[in-house]
């Protein structure tokens, strides 16, 4: 497949062709020669008509800043067979229609002598037509003297993005969720990512530090970021990717600002806790339990050699962090962190640790997808029922570890159930 | 066999006979009628699942609230004794009006025995196996809306408002005509869950856990999958007066039932995708029990000639996956 030029027709031009009561007109362009690309930026009716910008098509606003309006197309009104004709065409490379056939089916078309000029022919008859689905409303041609062939065409659509998903996931439960991020470095960035791109609505971040140079090689957030609060770029970067997300930054930390996270959690569906070390992981999983909410903790272990995504559920059969983890320290499957002997809050809990980027991210999209597996679920999903409440991962797997950390293989996955919360567990107990 | 049919079957099977439906209806209407003519009576207003629509076969008892005017019970509502007197006073106007020699109408009410919180009036022989009974419980409307009802065990007076639930009820059935008789089946259904589960538990699940519109299958497909995490808090009254409705409820086991049905549930809208229907059935069969239509081969291939007579397990068919692959 050889490289092809495209013409661009942003949804503000497409929709003047459409509305115009005209049958033909011109169309200022700029080209961009890197990549091959026109993109149209005027329009005009017929011969006479004012010559009116267009709106950029999105993602386009680059192209503004090379000559305006040096390329020049025409449009055409068509019919239904001349666009037959380039479908036909357009699996047929090499092949083109004589002039005088094309000119016949489009008699407004300028005659290009020795030169190519570029034609849009604008079919409005099909898409009332559902036999004829697999026609394009627009198309281009490059017309010569030899003949005219296809030439390819992109139309910006009015509407896209989560939108294009309706119907094929619950894009609608999803948006009106709100879920916290406690943590967005390495995993919690991406978990951010994943949450957005899954289609939650809300996303509330929380993260103390700001992004310096060592955290660039793990971190979703790049070099441009530097200097900045991760919560304040992430979600800059996230609310641009995804215009109808609506992403929130607190600068906080979720021990020291524990009555802060209290009232955030009235305000959210869920939260995925991503934070180094135990004591977030503590106070995420106790003021979760207490406001009702599904807590996703997730981190990896052994510098990197497992991912361990955790979901704490107020179920009366299944007990918070400290819980589950008691069942694996009394049977001597785990050792606590020495950071617990500290006082609440005390110490610095950052473990650098050797994980590549891919890894953390591989977890953080697991974590994401365990969130919305949880919200979707409580809406009547049945598909996105868990195996279980722990999920083990192997990323660079270590041998000689006690279960459930005794993975052989990368890439291997092993869900786990819930253990029961202890009978003297404050956290479990009513409050 | 058809999902939707085998489940218009199955409705007839859940749902009370309409002459038992009539029945209980006329029995509740006759004391509405007859505490109508009551001077301290503001409003006899009918209650329990009968008035949410949501009663199913059989039908052992309805209930009444009878609604009174407060000026003339001024006593009633304090602490202590006046619960058990305005129970007695129900039980003997239940006798004035429909005992052996009621003024109203004579030989109706065989037996009226105060209970907790009602009348429990027994129209029927009260030694037959299972005899019907209206519960007539006195109340006294609250500024907020709610009732005042006594409760013998506290010796006192507790508020609640089974109205709210009547209208939750009724407006989620008017989404899409599929809540009341789904809520039905699936009081069948909790009988087989292994465990104990009121009636009123899993009609206030599904008042949150059931989609009101749609397809029935898919409805309760997602109802099963919903309600397994929703078990896990605490079902409480919806009108947020009188707490947790079973408080004694074994959580985990409703759940593993739920959990189990929602498996099967979304392996029946597979096969119902995939347009093998008898498979689908035989499936919602494994899930509703014996009473549920079994399809004509026994569910076993979609229709086709090689499924077991009368619903003798075989093996569910499986699909391949197309090898087209999406990047």
């Amino acid at each position: 497949m050889t490289r092809r030029s495209l013409v661009i027709v942003p949804a503000e031009a497409a929709d003047k062709i459409r509305a115009s009561a005209g049958a033909w007109g011109t169309l200022g362009m700029v080209r961009a020669p890197s990549d091959d690309l026109f993109v149209i930026t005027a329009y005009q009716a017929g011969k006479s008509g004012a010559v009116l910008p267009v709106r950029t098509a999105s993602g386009q606003e680059r192209h503004r800043r090379v000559e305006e309006g040096a390329y020049e197309a025409s449009w055409h009104r068509a019919d239904a067979v001349t666009h037959w004709a380039h479908y036909s065409l357009s699996a047929r490379p090499d092949h083109c229609m004589p002039l005088e056939q094309f000119r016949r089916l489009i008699p407004t078309a300028p005659h290009p002598h020795n030169d190519a000029v570029l034609v849009l022919t604008h079919a409005p008859g099909v898409t009332d037509n559902p036999d004829l689905d697999r026609l394009p409303e627009f198309a281009a041609w490059r017309v010569t003297r030899e003949g005219a062939e296809p030439f390819d065409l992109a139309v910006e659509p009015r509407a896209y993005g989560l939108g294009q998903l309706v119907g094929h996931w619950p894009v609608e439960a999803l948006s009106a969720r709100a879920v916290l991020v406690v943590g967005v470095g390495s995993i919690g960035g991406e978990v951010a990512s994943s949450l957005a791109g899954y289609g939650v609505g809300q996303l509330d971040l929380l993260d103390p530090d700001r992004l310096l140079w060592h955290n660039t090689v793990r971190h979703v957030l790049g070099e441009g970021d530097i200097g900045r609060f991760k919560t304040d770029a992430l979600r800059d970067m996230l609310t641009t990717r995804w215009p109808s997300l609506d992403a929130r930054s607190h600068v906080k930390d979720v021990v020291r600002d524990a009555d802060h996270v209290r009232l955030l959690l009235q305000e959210v569906d869920a939260v995925v806790c991503a934070a180094d070390g135990i004591a977030p992981r503590r106070v995420v999983s106790h003021l979760a339990r207490r406001a009702g909410r599904d807590a996703i903790l997730t981190s990896v272990l052994e510098d990197g050699a497992f991912g361990e995504v955790l979901r704490l559920r107020r179920a009366p059969d299944e007990g918070c962090l400290l819980c589950r983890r008691a069942d694996l320290y009394g049977t001597g499957r785990m050792d606590p962190e020495r950071a617990l002997e500290r006082g609440y809050g005390d110490g610095d809990p950052h473990r650098p640790m050797t994980a590549v980027g891919p890894d953390l991210h591989l977890m953080g999209d697991l974590a994401a997808k365990v969130t919305v597996a949880s919200l979707l679920q409580r809406q009547g999903h049945n598909e996105q029922r868990l195996p279980g409440e722990q999920a083990i991962v192997a990323l660079r797997p270590q041998p000689g570890f006690e279960a459930p950390f005794d993975l052989g293989r990368a890439g291997q996955v092993q869900w786990h159930p819930a253990t029961p919360p202890r009978p003297d567990c404050i956290t479990c107990s009513t409050p | 066999m058809k999902v939707n049919t085998a489940f218009d079957i199955y409705q007839t099977t859940v749902n009370a006979p309409p002459a038992q439906v009539a029945e209980a209806k006329a029995r509740r209407d006759l004391f509405k009628d007859a505490f109508g003519t009551e001077g301290d009576i503001k409003l006899v207003r009918a209650s329990g699942s009968l008035a949410r629509g949501t009663q199913h076969d059989p039908i052992k008892d309805v209930d009444t609230i009878l609604i009174y005017k407060p000026e003339t019970k001024p006593e009633w509502g304090q602490p202590g004794d006046s619960a058990e007197d305005a129970l007695d006073y129900v039980r003997d106007r239940v006798r004035g009006l429909l005992g052996t020699y009621g003024s109203y109408k004579p030989n109706q009410v065989r037996l009226a025995r105060p209970g907790d919180h009602a009348v429990k009036c027994f129209l029927d022989d009260p030694d037959a196996e299972s005899p019907f009974t209206v519960d007539a419980m006195p109340a006294l409307r609250q500024p907020d809306g709610s009732l005042l009802v006594p409760e013998i065990h506290s010796h006192g007076w507790i508020r609640t408002n089974p109205g709210y639930l009547i209208d939750l009820a009724l407006d989620a059935h008017a989404q899409g005509r599929i809540y009341a008789p789904l809520v039905r089946v699936l009081k069948r259904w909790r009988r087989r869950t292994g465990t104990h589960v009121k009636s009123l538990l899993i009609e206030v699940l599904a008042l949150e856990c059931l989609p009101k519109t749609g397809e029935r299958s898919a409805a309760l497909a997602a109802f099963f999958a919903a309600a397994a995490v929703r078990v896990n808090d605490p079902i409480c009254d919806p009108a947020g007066l009188c707490g947790p409705i079973q408080p004694d409820l074994d959580v985990v086991a409703l759940r593993t039932a739920l959990e189990e049905a929602a498996d099967i549930a979304a392996n029946a809208r597979q096969h119902e995708r995939w347009d093998q229907h008898d498979v689908a059935v035989r499936l919602w069969g494994d899930i509703f029990g014996p009473d549920f239509p079994k399809p004509p081969n026994g569910g076993g291939s979609g229709g086709g000639p090689e499924g077991g007579p009368g619903g003798v397990p075989i093996d569910i068919p499986k699909r391949p996956v197309r090898d087209i692959n999406q990047g």
